[in-house]
């Protein structure tokens, strides 16, 4: 058994460099791209359960393995999605492994940062900014701009969410979901 | 909704909380329980917060590609101004505000700025013009950046400071007797009540010393050149380029030493924290400490020279720690 430090760091330094190239062979290979996201988050869940017993050796090997036998268990028990999609990938084996994303060089990766930032929306960019330049906590991000604490960690974890996924290779959408039921559980503060 | 999305969204506020000060181990206790309900957790977590610290060297940019407001002087903006007040409905009292506030955002009044750190701190700042300064500990730091000259004012501390060049508009920090003007560069002046240090590492500045009138001498400091005033005299010590930058590693917490007297290794670690060393005991103050440490940890540098260098520690009337043979 892996111990979870050791699985978070093989998670972070061989797994999330394939998130771009892993995205994109799940849209070629899906025929719906709303489910793309939730896809790719099982994928993951069960890489982990894999990596957990042993590391693998070839990381891009076994997440494509784990990603193409996933694809397949849902389009059978999916049944709308044509056969086609499934032979397609049964047919892709062998040629189609994962590439990581290329190490970006360190100007290279503060543009990056800094077109991801011109991607959010002006009050998560000043949120994020106060956070990440100025270590400013949300209770003084917000006595800052003269706005309410719930305002300031909204857009804080909205901030947060569309500048890790473009750092890892996504669009830098802003995901305005709302964490129902996350509020009940949160503890006092 | 998707279902990763929602993880996502959990994860998120987890790791804001876990950002905040007010971070207890109940709260840590409570996380690891999250992580450990599901593997599907964990992915989501781990993915969020290795592509949030990805973004980390945000504070390498330049602050004028991202217009961030200084601090203080700045009031809210229109947009927060908006929702703000669309919430609590004082739309009238709004109108005033934001009418007032409407000057042009690059006026030819200075604006003046005061920053400071407490012992430990460190603290970037990034001025209205693109320039940044880095804070060290224990500094006191006042500026004011209008279009045709920038000047900042070390009272107290050490700084490290990354200028933009802007045609006519000089950058001068003002260190006690000891002028500093500078052409788009990268050095540190740090101020020991009259004693000040200049540290270059990019570009070139200029040092002056401010209480001998007209004809008082400049000297030019180059890039691995560390030039120390004291009263009448600036000395320039050049040195290479990487030697200039062990005397910067405070920028990431770092101390690093080669072959200093344990006095000026405890004077040092004296700036960083409450905990103050102090060395009475002559055969112990000559002793050559070489290595990088951690300018927090205290404890312990204090435990390796009991351990390494068999000496003893006391702890005084006053709370300093007595370190003696």
């Amino acid at each position: 058994m892996v111990d979870d430090q050791e699985l978070k760091e093989w998670f972070c330094r061989e797994v999330l460099p394939l998130e771009r190239s892993l995205s994109a062979f799940i849209r070629r290979n899906w025929r719906d791209a709303a489910d793309v996201l939730d896809l790719r988050q099982d994928i993951y869940e069960r890489v982990l359960q894999g990596a957990r017993q042993a590391l693998p050796a070839q990381a891009g090997k076994f997440v494509y393995t784990v990603a193409r036998n996933h694809l397949i268990n849902r389009a059978k028990r999916a049944r709308i999605v044509s056969f086609e999609a499934v032979v397609d990938l049964d047919a892709t084996s062998g040629s189609d492994v994962l590439e990581p994303e290329r190490q970006l060089l360190a100007r290279e990766e503060l543009r990056r940062i800094e077109l991801g930032l011109e991607k959010l929306p002006p009050r998560c960019r000043e949120v994020v900014l106060l956070r990440k330049i100025r270590g400013l906590s949300t209770r003084e991000t917000a006595d800052e701009l003269g706005v309410g604490i719930d305002t300031v960690e909204k857009q804080m974890t909205l901030g947060m969410r569309a500048l890790a996924n473009f750092m890892l290779g996504g669009s830098a959408k802003v995901q305005r979901s709302g964490v129902p039921g996350l509020l009940a559980r949160r503890p006092a503060r | 909704m998707m279902r990763s999305q929602d993880l996502e969204a959990q994860a998120a506020d987890w790791l804001m909380r876990r950002e905040q000060p007010q971070w207890s181990q109940a709260d840590q206790a409570a996380l690891t329980d999250w992580l450990d309900e599901s593997l599907a957790h964990k992915a989501a977590f781990w993915r969020l917060e290795h592509g949030w610290q990805l973004a980390d060297r945000i504070g390498a940019l330049s602050a004028r590609e991202i217009a961030l407001r200084p601090r203080r002087t700045s009031l809210p903006s229109r947009w927060w101004q908006a929702s703000a007040l669309a919430a609590s409905l004082l739309l009238a009292a709004a109108f005033t505000f934001i009418g007032l506030r409407s000057r042009p955002a690059s006026s030819p009044q200075p604006s003046f700025e005061a920053f400071d750190t407490a012992v430990g701190g460190h603290r970037i700042i990034p001025l209205a013009d693109g320039s940044r300064i880095e804070l060290n500990t224990e500094t006191i730091l006042r500026t004011s950046v209008s279009d045709h000259r920038r000047d900042v004012w070390l009272d107290r501390g050490e700084a490290f400071f990354e200028v933009v060049h802007i045609e006519n508009s000089p950058f001068v920090v003002h260190a006690g007797p000891r002028m500093i003007t500078v052409v788009g560069t990268q050095f540190s002046v740090r101020r020991d009540g009259d004693k000040v240090t200049v540290a270059v590492v990019k570009g070139r500045v200029r040092v002056e010393d401010t209480t001998r009138g007209e004809a008082s001498a400049t000297t030019t400091v180059n890039p691995g050149d560390i030039a120390i005033g004291l009263g009448a005299s600036t000395m320039v010590i050049s040195q290479p380029v990487a030697a200039v930058e062990d005397t910067l590693t405070w920028r990431d917490g770092r101390l690093v030493f080669h072959g200093s007297s344990l006095t000026e290794v405890a004077a040092d670690f004296n700036r960083y924290n409450r905990q103050q060393l102090l060395i009475s005991d002559p055969s112990v103050a000559a002793i050559r400490i070489s290595g990088t440490f951690k300018a927090s940890n205290v404890e312990a540098f204090v435990r390796l020279l009991k351990q390494a260098y068999g000496l003893k520690v006391d702890l005084t009337a006053d709370g300093k720690l007595k370190i003696s043979s």
